[in-house]
């Protein structure tokens, strides 16, 4: 009661901390009973809890014992399995080692225990109230869309993709991409390619262009001759019904307000690129997921991703990309605030 | 928690340099107040032990004057057992003496003794036995001497003598009185 009465009579300081590969951005939210009265930004370049950063919390986190210090899961192993049901999640996934949550009773997301703990031991100096996960974040950013017609939804963060597809607020398919180690599997794959070329037998005639298979694809490409003629095809209004036409109004708008940012990110956007295609791969391969056919994506973008990224994914896979802007650390915030029972 | 893979932690305005000294302060404060608890407790306690004791010294005050009446009482029951006790051994003297003035001869067979007199009856062989041997005695002593006769079977006499002894203020005229009446 007294704590109650206490808590009435101060603020409340929510830290919100994105912890990215290789800076940690820290967003301070001061809110009194209804609204945030105070914020502040600040980016650091270490991942680690230094003497700087507890400077930064510290002059907000000191004036009310009421803080809160929220931490966005950066795990390697997390996830989410559309179903709440304890007996069901196994034919997903063994989540025995995994802490997990249920969200709205229709889906599970989770994450390694053993790395939410080890998170926690990270940063026990200053310790931590909330780590959300990217799937709760994408699911309260796209609450207007998830309830609609199936689409997916991926949050792109510095390092990790999530990726999930919902279909009337119900959860299809979710993944959780990491970009560091997709890329370190490629590079293995690519030393693998680089020895097995080495050890081709070239032959005693060499090498023959009519071997070369990419002649062959090149050929392939005869086959759209008449792509021009696509726009006539009677099928194609279905696609155009099916285009958000308000989302696509609202990412102009984006886009003309943010610059792009071409040049740094298209490695990594292709990178992403190929993750995401090779989910979508096997959310439809995967007899375990109910799977429909995605026309509309949904990009969430944390980092600032280029028209890359959206570009491979209408030209490659012929789906209608939408990206948002997102401020992770706010929409962690936000989420934050919900948990204390805040309206947002 | 909803959303969230952990609890927050416990969040109170009391930190623990807080505790410690409300801790200190509580402590204190408690031994203040018990303190004084106490000492109202005592005064309390003083209090009534201070009615009681007056209650008792009252009580003892309305006893010990009971007693002083009582002895007081006494007192005046000893003066009086005494003045009693003199009256009767002067009583007793009296009518020793007076058992001794009747002379052999003089036979009484009724005395009754009053408050201011004395009444003899007997037998005497004649009145002047009587008048010279028992009469003068009595006159002696008494103020007023009345003596009567009537003749026995025998021929003695059976008398009567009633004495009276008056009054200091009375004494002298009835000793004059009585003067005359030896006289005549």
């Amino acid at each position: 009661m007294f704590d109650k009465f206490f808590e009435s009579l101060y603020n409340k300081v929510f830290v919100n901390v994105i912890v990215d590969r290789l800076k940690t951005t820290v967003y301070i939210e001061v809110c009194n009973k209804r609204n945030v009265v105070e914020s502040a930004e600040e980016v650091f370049k270490t991942t680690f809890y230094n003497a700087e950063m507890k400077a930064f919390i510290s002059q907000y986190t000191a004036e009310t014992p009421f803080n809160y210090i929220t931490f966005l899961d950066t795990s390697v192993d997390q996830g989410a399995v559309p179903t709440c049901v304890k007996n069901k999640t196994p034919l997903y996934r063994d989540l025995s080692a995994s802490i997990t949550k249920c969200y709205d009773d229709k889906w599970t997301f989770y994450s390694s225990q053993e790395e939410l703990y080890a998170l926690e031991r990270k940063y026990d100096k200053l310790g931590i109230d909330f780590i959300f996960s990217p799937f709760t974040i994408l699911a309260s950013f796209f609450k207007d869309k998830t309830s609609k017609a199936l689409a997916m939804y991926i949050l792109v963060q510095d390092g990790f993709i999530s990726l999930s597809i919902f279909n009337e607020s119900e959860l299809l398919y979710a993944e959780h991409l990491d970009l560091k180690s997709s890329i370190e599997n490629e590079e293995m794959l690519i030393y693998d390619d680089i020895d097995e070329d080495l050890d081709l037998d070239l032959g005693e005639d060499g090498i023959e262009l009519d071997d070369i298979s990419a002649i062959e694809e090149i050929d392939s490409f005869e086959d759209f001759g008449d792509i021009e003629d696509l726009d006539s095809i009677e099928d194609a209004e279905d696609f155009l019904e099916s285009t958000d036409v308000e989302e696509k109004l609202h990412e102009n708008l984006e886009e003309e307000e943010l610059p792009l940012h071409e040049e740094e990110g298209f490695n990594e956007d292709y990178q992403r690129f190929l993750l995401i295609q090779s989910s979508i791969n096997e959310y439809y391969k995967d007899l375990k997921y109910d799977s429909e056919f995605i026309q509309n994506v949904y990009i969430a973008d944390g980092v600032g991703v280029s028209q890359d990224l959206k570009r491979y994914l209408e030209e490659e896979m012929f789906l209608d990309v939408y990206v948002r802007q997102i401020d992770l650390a706010s929409s962690v915030g936000d989420l934050a605030r919900v948990e204390l029972g805040y309206e947002v | 928690m909803k959303f969230s893979y952990i609890k927050p932690r416990k969040k109170s305005v009391f930190t623990p340099e807080f505790k410690l000294l409300f801790t200190f302060f509580s402590i204190t404060i408690f031994m203040l107040v018990s303190t004084y608890l106490f000492l109202l407790f005592k005064d309390y306690r003083f209090d009534a032990d201070k009615k009681e004791i007056m209650q008792n010294r009252s009580d003892l005050n309305i006893s010990i004057n009971q007693m002083k009446e009582q002895i007081q009482f006494i007192d005046i029951q000893t003066l009086l057992s005494e003045k009693i006790y003199t009256q009767n051994s002067v009583l007793k003297e009296s009518i020793t003496n007076l058992f001794d003035l009747v002379p052999d001869r003089i036979t009484l067979s009724k005395a009754s003794l009053l408050e201011n007199g004395l009444i003899l009856y007997g037998i005497t062989p004649n009145k002047d036995v009587y008048n010279f041997m028992l009469q003068a005695p009595l006159r002696s002593i008494f103020h007023k001497t009345y003596s009567s006769f009537y003749p026995a079977e025998n021929g003695w006499f059976r008398f009567v003598s009633t004495n009276y002894i008056q009054d200091e203020s009375l004494n002298l005229n009835e000793v004059n009185e009585e003067e005359i009446e030896d006289e005549d």
